[in-house]
């Protein structure tokens, strides 16, 4: 049987149709693979112009002065403690530098605790980067496309990170739980603090820098299971804040 | 069935959902709390495009809302069922358009997928399971599916419109 012309050209267009179909959920894959490359990068660019600019710049800047004078005073007794008993003399933070970036999309009371910062690969941005804000920790960086960086926020369920509280020298974990105040378990039985008590980063810790405030504990369940847990109020404020800091490696 | 995968401009809408997600415009959330914007396009495009095509629509959708978020559980179960019994609904029968009909609809989508995420949290990351994050999953879902239930007969309505004018059904 003979073919017409018009007939195999009909087929080449069906097949092209085809193509586009099956180019499609190979192109969704490669962004749910990458998680969000391509799409993240393309918002950035597209919401550029609508960036918060400097005008919070001051209101930030008193804060970190608060952060700073609190920090200087850990670090102070901290390093103070570290000499006395070890010699060391060394200061505590290594080869790590402070990136500035803006908070281009935030999410901190649905589903997902999390920002997505103007800054990313490119900028030598990696997954497990410290995110500082203004008046102290408020997460890790979770992934980096090469424009982006998405950041998990310490309320996000599923965060766990070291934490101690200076006055008492006490470690525990801070767990978040998708509400706005993450949960402080304690590792021993009968936990000395009080509520008011500052709540910063554990010097002993290798993956977290040492001595970062993270919040004031506002409740204290003693009877709790399996250990004793406090409520903790964060110093970061996650809706207000627009500027963070990367600490990357 | 309307056909709207055969329309590029149709199919482009999609990516609004994701834009929706980043942009995330207070002035739509309630107390921080985004409605689900995933299930106000989903509907309207299952309801007047078919199972199969809602159901492909909710892989597509829940692969991009995965790679946007930072992980722990995914929107992929849910919204492939939501996709095709939305789909299955509008084929059986007269075409739903009533306003308390789509927002019941849109209602008990979001229901479903908050409870999918609840019990994926459940099922795979037993270690912080505590009653606070019960009430937390609650509190979230409820506020969110009340939301877009609310806005489901606003903006899929006129989705839904603006589909079958262009593609004349």
């Amino acid at each position: 049987m003979r073919i017409s012309p018009w007939a195999v050209l009909f087929r080449l267009r069906s097949f092209q149709r085809l193509t586009l179909w099956l180019l499609l959920p190979g192109f969704l894959l490669f962004v749910r693979l990458s998680k969000g490359a391509g799409l993240s990068d393309l918002y950035a660019i597209v919401s550029r112009p609508f960036w918060p600019g400097s005008a919070q710049r001051e209101w930030l800047q008193s804060a970190y002065q608060l952060e700073q004078s609190s920090k200087l005073r850990l670090l102070e007794q901290d390093n103070a403690r570290l000499r006395d008993l070890l010699e060391l003399k060394k200061a505590a933070t290594g080869s790590t530098s402070l990136i500035s970036a803006t908070v281009i999309s935030r999410s901190y009371k649905g589903w997902w605790h999390q920002f997505l910062l103007s800054k990313g690969a490119l900028n030598g941005i990696q997954k497990g980067d410290v995110v500082i804000g203004p008046g102290g920790l408020v997460g890790k960086i979770e992934s980096a496309t090469p424009l982006t960086s998405r950041v998990k926020l310490l309320t996000a369920p599923g965060s766990q990170i070291g934490v101690w509280v200076p006055r008492t020298k006490q470690h525990g974990m801070l767990i978040g739980m998708g509400t706005s105040r993450p949960q402080l378990v304690f590792l021993e039985k009968d936990p000395r603090v009080l509520p008011g008590d500052l709540v910063s980063t554990s010097p002993a810790s290798s993956i977290m820098p040492p001595n970062l405030p993270v919040g004031v504990i506002q409740s204290i369940d003693i009877r709790a299971l399996p250990a004793p847990s406090a409520a903790i109020q964060l110093i970061a404020p996650s809706e207000a804040i627009d500027w963070v800091q990367v600490q990357i490696r | 069935m309307a056909r709207l995968y055969q329309r590029p401009i149709f199919v482009l809408s999609v990516f609004a959902v994701p834009l929706l997600t980043f942009v995330a415009p207070s002035w739509a959330g309630l107390s921080g709390v985004a409605p689900c914007w995933a299930v106000l396009w989903l509907m309207p495009w299952s309801l007047l495009d078919g199972p199969l095509s809602g159901f492909i629509a909710g892989i597509a959708l829940g692969l991009m809302l995965d790679g946007l978020s930072t992980g722990g559980f995914s929107h992929l179960p849910a919204l492939m069922f939501l996709g095709w019994w939305w789909g299955w609904i509008g084929k059986r029968g007269a075409l739903i358009e009533r306003s308390l009909n789509l927002g019941l609809l849109a209602w008990l989508g979001t229901m479903l997928i908050g409870m999918s995420f609840f019990l994926q949290i459940w099922f795979l990351n037993n270690d912080f399971s505590g009653p606070l994050l019960r009430y937390w999953s609650f509190h979230t879902t409820l506020s969110q599916s009340i939301l877009t239930g609310l806005l489901a007969p606003m903006m899929s309505s006129w989705l839904m419109l603006i589909w079958r004018r262009r593609s004349s059904i």
